[in-house]
This record gives structure tokens, C-alpha cells and sequence, in this order.
């Protein structure tokens, strides 16, 4: 029998409650990750939807994963296989794209072909922005300090602000401080001219957010995902060997090997509190099990209002939760398909059954204010109309992932808000497909034929599938009011909670989503640094 | 070497021009102000369009920091003087029109009949906007230096007075300042109200003279921003902007300051990268040993410096600053039996009214259902109407200005039935009239508009807003610095204090 006696509880096993957990373990505590699911990995995982096809039902690619996790852990020893995704293609209404491939000079001869003012002012864009990027980098490492606080901890943490700002030289800072705050079609028109890199650039800025490129706070969105780094080549998107499930596999495989225990099917009903001190969880099935500390990794609203009973924590701190953004913006298509779309844009090559932009991203953002209008229509209530898509084909860099001459495809769909008008059923869900179908109808007319079978998962499925309260795929959106020390609460951002031995390190704390792994790295480190 | 006749002269007489001359002339400078139109004020102006048809142009009334009606002894009523702090009760009435035909007035006796909750969170709402307005106030009235290393300690003094102001706010009051910044005005209202029609009314206030909805991140901002300028919801003075200029003006004379009006200046005269002096408009030259412009920055570096006496990557930084007015005024000379109470009222019945209203100018077209805002004095009703974009994208400003006019009666008759027929006059004034006549740059009221990216040490534009400029003795001190936008006079006072 085993005991139910342990140093930390993790609430949840997504990657980064799998992360916190396998630190922990590195550091000798006895650790049970408690996933309420059948599979560990939450929102990153890979699951059979069809016979055969494969699909990594929510989050799919991988890049913000951060390196230092990648080592300490050995991920790749532990199965982690990234392939990188070589292009990003925008076809355009007029029956032409954009490529951007990972080969820079053709990139910029690519845009030359629309724009040869866009081409010379795309190497200093790109500069720009990787320096920025850079200089913020080691924020993401940063525990966030309270600036209303007098603590020798948070004056401590202040100062290492200070130091960071101040090191940061005029140029950076004011970079810095103008992506923070402005809103992506603003910075991109500073730049630039043609609207189809416009748009395919500002998408970035919209991801998992509902905001549309013109809200101020999205060229933050835009810097965040510009944070991407596999194998210290900054700024890359990949794809992990058998999908997000990879990566969160791999992430399993190390906690694993490091002795962290991994509970499924394990669904906690609330955390035991003793004099004032989180102590245990009770689990929906019964069972209670007792340790010194207990991390959620699980969203801030779940972590604070529902796992925890409300006289627990001050009034304040219960309003300023409840207040706490997650509206779900974005959606997901997952598609099963006899063939591939064949893009009128950059057709199927003379004997095969592929083109140049199957093996990278297809993206559907022909304009800066193709967007807003979707983001109007969601702003209201709506679906969009005519959605922003990225699309990626899994099967064509992975085999595996559907069956032989077969394909699987991926459509990351936005927006699809969370309230919906008249709130989501299955003729809303049919809507939200038909709506993903006809925009890529336009520019691949054998999609409709093509499809084999079709997932559709709205923000509300993602809520009852990933236990994501909002469905927000960031627990959380990333706005200028909910990150760093905002986030998730002021005074709250430093990983540890009102309730004593009660800690959080998901992607509702900082430094926010992607599958990054930072907020429980972070966690766990507080964690120990605490004692216990 | 030839001796300059004056010490400092100043472009533009609008209200921060008149300030940073009168404290300058205060001091002993010889200071001359040169005006391009007839009339002092700039946009804080009083006019007459027609006999008994005088009217604000175009800032609905106004008032000025306490302190400088103080530095400068202006015979001003206490009105003019906007003191956040005072109680709301003691202001004149903020009625948002209700499509149903009623009207509700914003204070917490009138909320209660929509709802108690929301008239129990009011007076809460009212402290915090109080004290978020005082620590804005207290950053605006702070010289922003250049950051991040180059500053010395009269700089730096000024910057940890406005961190203690901060941390004096309490622990609480202090966060949530600094949240609201980058919040949407619905979002900051949802954690007060529970009714749309009160949030509405808030919210309009809240984007009020900006290209913004109030679905829009950072309108938490602009709304504290305009809540400060007018010390509440409603304006005071209506019908009196006129009367602050014209006491400024009058308090440059009287310290032995020049102004000089129908004077308009072509060009500054830029030597080795220092500005010498300004060339007029009749090829005059007027030598001085500091410039300062009031004029916004885009057509003060743009235009009147020019690009090539300017570094390049400062040029972009320049045309990048964002200025996009979406106001148009309508003012109507009246019978008097219009029907319209007096006060400050907002046609905004909801949240997605007003984020409608504005979805219209994102795409360069005029707002088919307006947001407006009506203030009443004597016979004339002045609508401030949301969103006419100055830059309209399928048709220009020579074609839609009746357009705009019919909208805007329209709108506000279907409240008020006996308007139509009792209008004798009326005079628009679009976007465009805004640039050409009161000389606002894409007809922004603010000289820039108000967002994050334009805020503190990044306004008008990153490492400038210390009123210098790349040019040797040539200052900015209008609205488009830090410390301005609205009728505040912070901008004037701190540029004329930065000087040595």
C-alpha cells in the first residue's frame, strides 16, 4: 500500500505542475502530481480522436519551452524530439502569398516581391525586435517583487529590477517600455506597408487574447511569442515528435525517473486547511492525502475559489480572483483528411501531393483589419465570421501521427469567445467548423471533400476537457494588468498565497502561458527556498 | 555679436503657450508670444460665430491647476481651478439620455433607482477616481526625465516625490492605480457597477476627445486622465473657456510679457542645429535666445523645424507620434426653447453603444449612431461629437461635414423634440476645421493621443519628454508633452520651470 504522506502535493499535471514536481524531486522531497484526467500533460497532450489519426488536441507547437528546463531535466534523454517548422505561407485574397522561410535571404527576397520598401525595413524589424526580446528575457527568471510592499524580500526584488532596468541601455528600455504598451498594428505600421505581413505579423499579437491587433497591450502578446528559442536558435517554432504530448511525455518520463509519483484519474475536491496552513487534499473519490506543501497548477480561479473554501483568504484577495481576466478567445479545429488542401495559392507540386507550404504554418491573416473585423464580430458576442487561422499539417513532419497516404491537420481558430451569445451547444460548435471549412474553402477548394472526420473545440470544451476555467489557453490572458507583479494578483505574484504552504505555479502566475514551464520551475524554487 | 530683443519667444498663445510666458515673463524674461489667428486661446477659446452666438469652440469649458491660477494671481472664480477632491455634489450635473426618454443623472441618489447595489459602490468609485486623479495630477505636474540613467538630482527629486506620492496612496489604492492604467474602462467599471446604463455614462467620460472604445485597453487611463481635467464627470465653466486665456494673457502683460496676434510663424530659423529664431509668415525674422513651441510636436519638428535639421530615426519617431482626432463640434444658437437641461449630458446608453460608435472610426468612416455630449449655456446647446474621424478612408471632409451636422440634430432631437425647431444658427466645426483653424495636427484635441505608448517619459515620443528637442534652445511646451492634454496648463508651467 502506498502511503499517502508527502513532502508536496501538485495539484494537476499539465507541464508545469510536471515540472515543479520533478524539481521538487531533484531536490530529494517526496512529490504526488494529482492529474484528474486519464493522461498527464493538461492542455498539452496527444490523443487518438479517430482510428489512426493522431492530434494534439489543444496546444501544438513548442518553442517558449525554456531551455534551462530542457537541460536540467534531460529532456531529450526523456524522449523530447523537437523538428522544426520551416515557413509560415499567407495566401492572400487575390490568389497570391507570403512565404517566410527559414532561410532569411529568401525571406526577404519573398517580401521584396510585394513590397521592396517592406524588405529593406524587415532586417531592422527583425533586430528590433530580437533585442527586445532579448532584453526582457530575463524578466520571464525575475520573482516578481510587490511594489507597495517594505519587506526585505520585495525592497530586494525591486532593486534587482532596478539593476535590470538599468542595464538596459536607452535605446532597449524605450523599446521596451513602447511593445508593452502599444498595440501591434500600431508597431507594425510604423513599419510596414503590405497588408498580408502586416496581418501575419499582428496574429502573433492576438494569440489567446481577446483583444484585436488594433487594442493597445498586443505587441506584448507579440513580443511574448517572439520569446521562442529550440536548441538556442532564438526566435524558432517547432513542432515536438508526437506532438505537445511529446513534450509534456517527456516532461512525465523525467518527474518519473526522479521518483515524483503521478497520480491519474485523480480529481481533487478541495485542499485540507489546519490552523491557517494548507496541510493536504481531500480527493473527489475520498481519499485524503497530507503533506507539507501543496502547489496547484492549475488555473488561478480553480486554484483560489474553488479548491479552497473562501474564509480562507481575505475578502480583498477573493474579489481581486474573482475579478481575474480568462476570457476564452480561441478555439481548435482538428482535422482528419484523405488528402491534403491544395492551396490555389502555391498548388500541389506536378506529381506529388504536397507543396512548399505543407511541411510549415499556413496562416489566414491576409490583413491588419481582416482581424479586427473578427475580433468586432467576437467582441459582441459572436464567432467570427471569417476567423484568423493557423494551420498546421502534424502528419507531414511527423508520420506517425495518422495512417499511411493519410493526414492529419490542426487549425487554431480565433475568435470563438468564451460567452458566446445564447452560450455554446453543438449547432454553436457546427457553426465555429463551418465557419474554419469555408474561410479555407477560399483558398484550398478540396478541403470539404478531403475531410475524414472533425474535432471541434470550443473555449467551453477546452474548460471541461483541460479543467482551464474561461477556456483561456493562457489561464489567463496576458494583459498589461495581469502580468508580472499583477499577476494573478498584486501582491500575490510571487508563487506563494494567503493561505500558508499553499503555493501556485501554472500559467496564471508569472511569466504567464505557452508551454514554457517557467511558472513552475519558478514555484518550485520558491518552494524550496521556503523550506519545508 | 548681436543682442536678441527677447529672451524667450513663444509659438502659439493657446492656454500652455500663455502659462509657460507668463511664468517666464514672472521671472524678468522678455518674452514675446506670437498667435496666428486673431483671438488667444487656441482650442480654449470663447467665440462669436453671430450676434448672441457665442460659444467654447471647442474644450467645453475648463480650468487650470490650482497652483499656477495661484503663481500667476489669476482673477479666476475657484471654479476654474480643477480640484479633483472637491465633493461631486458641488458640480454641475452629468445626465446620461436613456433611449426610453428618461434621463439619469450620475450620482448615487439617481443610481439608486436603477439599482442599490450600484449606488452603494458609487461613492467607493468616486474616492478612488478622487485619488487616482490626485496621483496623476502629481505625475503630470512631474518633470519626466530622460531615462533610464540620465538625470540628475533636481530631476530625480521630482521623480521620488511622485513615488512617495504613490506609496503615501496606501498599499491598496496604489495597486490598483496603477492596474486601472492599462485597463479598459468597462473592465475597471465592471468591478464597481453591476447596471450598463451607469457604466455606459462612465465610460463615455472615459474615451471622451480620444480614438478609443471603451472596450479598449488603456481607456482605464484616459478615463482618470479626464476625470482629473474635469474634476468629475461634468464640465464646469461652460461657455467660459474664453475667460481663463484671456486672464492668462492679460497676467503676461501685466508681468511685462508681448503678444502679438495674426502672427503666424513659418519656420524656426535653425543654425548648426540651434535654433536662432522664427521666420513669419511676411519673411520677418524675430531672433531669440530660447524658442518655445506650443504648437504640437508633429507640426512644430515637422513643419516649422523641418526633417533636415533633424536626426532621422527621431523624424520616424516624429510622424509615428498618433494623432487622430475623431471629434467633430456642432454648436447650435437656439431660441431657447430647445428644452435641454443644463449640465454636462451623454447620449451613451451602453457599453456596446459607445464600442460601436468608435468600431466606425477604426475603419475611417463616421459613426452612423454617435457617441455625443451636450453642454448647454443660454441659448446655445454645443454637441461634442464621437467618432468623426479626421481621416476618413472613402470620402473627405469637404463632402461630410452636413452629414455630420444632421447626424448629430438628429441623434440628440429624438431626446429632444422641440430642438429642431427652435435652432436659429449652427456652426461645425469637423476635424478638419480643427487643424486648419485652431491648428491641431490631424485635428487631435490633445496634440497626441492619450495611450500608454504615449505616457509619461515616452510622450511625445521616448527619451523627449523633458520639453528639449534634438535642436539646441528650441523647447515643446504644448499639450503633446508630458503633463498635457486637456486644459490643465501642466505642460506650460513645466516647460517655463525645466528652463534655466
Amino acid at each position: 500500500m502506498t502511503s499517502n504522506q508527502y513532502d508536496a502535493i501538485i495539484i494537476g499535471g499539465g507541464h508545469n505542475g510536471l515540472v515543479a514536481g520533478a524539481y521538487l524531486a531533484r531536490a530529494g522531497k517526496k512529490v504526488v502530481v494529482l492529474e484528474r484526467r486519464h493522461i498527464a500533460g493538461g492542455a498539452a497532450v496527444t490523443e487518438e480522436i479517430f482510428p489512426g489519426y493522431k492530434f494534439t488536441e489543444f496546444s501544438y507547437v513548442v518553442s517558449l519551452l525554456r531551455p534551462e528546463i530542457i537541460r536540467d531535466l534531460e529532456l531529450p534523454k526523456h524522449g523530447l524530439k523537437i523538428l522544426p517548422l520551416p515557413s509560415t505561407v499567407t495566401p492572400m485574397e487575390n490568389g497570391d502569398y507570403l512565404g517566410a522561410w527559414d532561410d532569411h535571404d529568401l525571406t526577404r527576397r519573398e517580401i521584396y516581391r510585394h513590397s521592396p520598401k517592406d524588405a529593406e525595413a524587415y532586417d531592422e524589424y527583425a533586430r528590433v525586435m530580437a533585442r527586445a526580446a532579448k532584453a526582457i528575457k530575463p524578466i520571464i527568471n525575475l520573482i516578481p517583487p510587490d511594489p507597495s510592499s517594505m519587506s526585505v524580500r520585495d525592497l530586494m526584488g525591486l532593486l534587482k529590477v532596478g539593476q535590470y532596468a538599468a542595464s538596459l541601455s536607452e535605446k532597449e528600455l524605450y523599446a521596451v517600455a513602447k511593445l508593452a504598451t502599444q498595440s501591434s498594428a500600431d508597431l507594425l505600421e510604423e513599419w510596414f506597408e503590405f497588408d498580408a505581413l502586416k496581418g501575419t505579423k499582428a496574429a502573433s499579437g492576438i494569440i489567446g487574447t481577446f483583444l484585436g491587433p488594433r487594442s493597445p497591450g498586443t505587441a506584448y502578446v507579440l513580443l511574448h511569442h517572439y520569446m521562442g528559442e529550440i536548441d538556442g536558435a532564438f526566435r524558432a517554432w517547432g513542432f515536438a515528435k508526437n506532438g505537445s504530448g511529446g513534450v509534456s511525455g517527456s516532461i512525465l518520463n523525467a518527474a518519473k525517473a526522479l521518483g515524483v509519483e503521478v497520480r491519474l484519474n485523480a480529481s481533487v475536491k478541495q485542499v485540507i486547511v489546519k490552523n491557517g496552513r494548507a496541510v493536504g487534499v481531500a480527493l473527489e473519490n475520498g481519499d485524503e492525502l497530507t503533506s507539507k506543501v501543496v502547489m496547484s497548477a492549475a488555473d488561478p480561479k480553480r486554484t483560489f475559489l474553488q479548491f479552497v473554501e473562501g474564509k480562507h483568504f481575505p475578502d480583498d484577495f477573493v474579489t481581486a480572483l474573482q475579478n481575474f481576466r480568462t476570457r476564452g478567445s480561441s478555439g481548435k479545429v482538428n482535422i482528419a483528411l484523405s488528402e491534403l488542401p491544395n492551396f490555389t495559392a502555391l498548388p500541389f507540386k506536378d506529381k506529388g501531393h504536397d507543396s512548399a507550404l505543407h511541411r510549415g504554418a499556413v496562416s489566414i491573416s491576409p490583413s491588419i483589419d481582416y482581424i479586427e473585423r473578427a475580433y468586432d464580430d467576437a467582441k459582441y458576442g459572436q464567432i467570427s465570421k471569417r476567423p484568423y487561422l493557423d494551420m498546421i499539417f502534424p502528419s507531414m513532419i511527423d508520420p506517425d501521427m495518422a495512417p499511411p497516404g493519410q493526414h492529419v491537420m490542426s487549425c487554431f481558430v480565433q475568435y470563438a469567445p468564451y460567452d458566446l451569445e445564447g452560450g455554446w451547444n453543438d449547432a454553436k460548435r457546427d457553426e465555429l467548423g463551418e465557419a474554419v471549412i469555408s474561410t479555407i474553402e477560399q483558398y484550398a477548394p478540396n478541403i470539404r471533400k478531403a475531410i475524414v472526420g472533425m474535432q471541434v473545440i470550443s473555449p467551453k470544451d477546452i474548460e471541461a476537457i483541460a479543467g482551464i476555467t474561461g477556456g483561456n489557453i493562457f489561464h489567463g490572458e496576458l494583459l498589461l494588468h495581469q502580468i508580472f507583479f499583477l499577476r494573478p494578483t498584486p501582491q500575490w505574484a510571487d508563487f506563494r498565497t494567503p493561505l500558508k504552504g499553499y503555493y501556485f505555479g501554472a500559467s496564471g502566475a508569472h511569466p504567464g502561458g505557452g508551454v514554457m514551464g517557467a511558472a513552475g520551475m519558478l514555484a518550485a524554487k520558491e518552494i524550496l527556498k521556503d523550506g519545508m | 555679436m548681436t543682442i536678441n530683443q527677447y529672451d524667450t519667444i513663444i509659438i502659439g498663445a493657446g492656454h500652455n503657450g500663455l502659462v509657460a510666458a507668463a511664468y517666464l515673463a514672472k521671472q524678468g524674461k522678455k518674452v514675446l508670444v506670437l498667435e496666428r489667428r486673431a483671438i488667444v486661446g487656441g482650442s480654449v477659446v470663447t467665440e462669436s460665430f453671430g450676434e448672441g452666438f457665442t460659444v467654447d469652440s471647442v474644450f467645453a469649458g475648463g480650468s487650470l491647476r490650482p497652483d499656477i491660477v495661484k503663481d500667476l494671481k489669476l482673477p479666476l472664480p475657484k471654479s476654474a481651478s480643477t480640484s479633483p477632491t472637491a465633493p461631486l455634489s458641488a458640480k454641475p450635473a452629468f445626465i446620461s439620455l436613456q433611449p426610453d426618454g428618461n434621463h439619469l443623472t450620475i450620482d448615487a441618489e439617481s443610481i439608486k433607482r436603477i439599482s442599490e447595489k450600484d449606488a452603494a459602490r458609487f461613492p467607493e468609485f468616486v474616492r478612488f477616481m478622487d485619488k487616482a486623479a490626485s496621483i496623476l495630477d502629481t505625475a503630470y505636474a512631474t518633470i519626466m526625465p530622460r531615462l533610464p540613467m540620465n538625470f540628475g538630482i533636481r530631476e530625480g527629486y521630482g521623480l521620488l516625490e511622485l513615488g512617495l506620492e504613490l506609496r503615501l496612496a496606501g498599499r491598496k489604492d496604489m495597486l490598483n492605480f496603477i492596474r486601472a492604467l492599462p485597463m479598459t474602462a468597462q473592465e475597471l467599471l465592471d468591478e464597481y457597477f453591476e447596471s450598463d446604463v451607469v457604466k455606459a455614462a462612465i465610460a463615455s467620460v472615459g474615451i471622451h476627445g480620444f480614438t478609443l472604445g471603451p472596450m479598449g485597453a488603456g481607456t482605464g487611463y484616459t478615463l482618470i486622465h479626464n476625470w482629473m481635467n474635469r474634476g468629475g464627470l461634468s464640465h464646469v465653466n461652460v461657455g467660459k473657456a474664453g475667460e481663463i486665456t484671456q486672464a492668462l494673457a492679460n497676467a503676461v502683460k501685466s508681468f511685462g510679457g508681448e503678444i502679438r496676434t495674426e502672427i503666424e510663424v513659418k519656420s524656426i530659423k535653425v543654425e548648426s542645429q540651434i535654433a536662432k529664431g522664427v521666420i513669419l509668415a511676411n519673411g520677418e525674422e524675430i531672433s531669440a535666445n530660447q524658442i518655445l513651441s506650443s504648437a504640437d510636436p508633429k507640426h512644430t519638428l515637422l513643419q516649422l523645424v523641418g526633417a533636415q535639421d533633424l536626426p532621422p530615426e527621431f523624424v520616424w519617431h516624429t510622424q509615428s507620434i498618433k494623432m487622430r482626432g475623431s471629434v467633430a463640434k456642432i454648436h447650435l444658437l437656439t431660441d431657447g426653447k430647445h428644452g435641454i437641461p443644463e449640465g454636462t449630458l451623454a447620449v451613451a446608453p451602453s457599453i456596446k453603444y459607445l464600442e460601436r460608435a468608435y468600431d466606425a472610426a477604426k475603419y475611417g468612416e463616421i459613426s452612423e449612431k454617435p457617441y455625443l455630449e451636450v453642454t448647454t449655456s443660454g441659448n446655445v446647446v454645443s454637441i461634442h461629437f464621437q467618432f468623426a474621424p479626421y481621416a476618413l478612408k472613402k470620402s473627405s471632409w469637404q463632402i461630410e461635414g452636413l452629414k455630420v451636422e444632421k447626424l448629430a440634430i438628429d441623434t440628440l432631437a429624438a431626446y429632444f423634440p422641440n430642438l429642431k425647431s427652435s435652432i436659429v444658427n449652427r456652426k461645425l466645426i469637423s476635424p478638419l476645421d480643427l487643424e486648419q483653424t485652431y491648428g491641431l495636427t490631424e485635428g487631435d484635441l490633445n496634440h497626441g493621443q492619450l495611450m500608454l505608448d504615449q505616457f509619461l517619459f515616452m510622450r511625445p515620443i521616448p527619451g523627449w519628454s523633458n520639453h528639449k528637442t534634438p535642436i539646441d534652445n528650441l523647447y515643446l511646451c504644448g499639450s503633446g508633452v508630458h503633463g498635457g492634454g486637456g486644459v490643465s496648463g501642466a505642460a506650460g508651467r513645466n516647460a517655463a520651470k525645466s528652463l534655466k
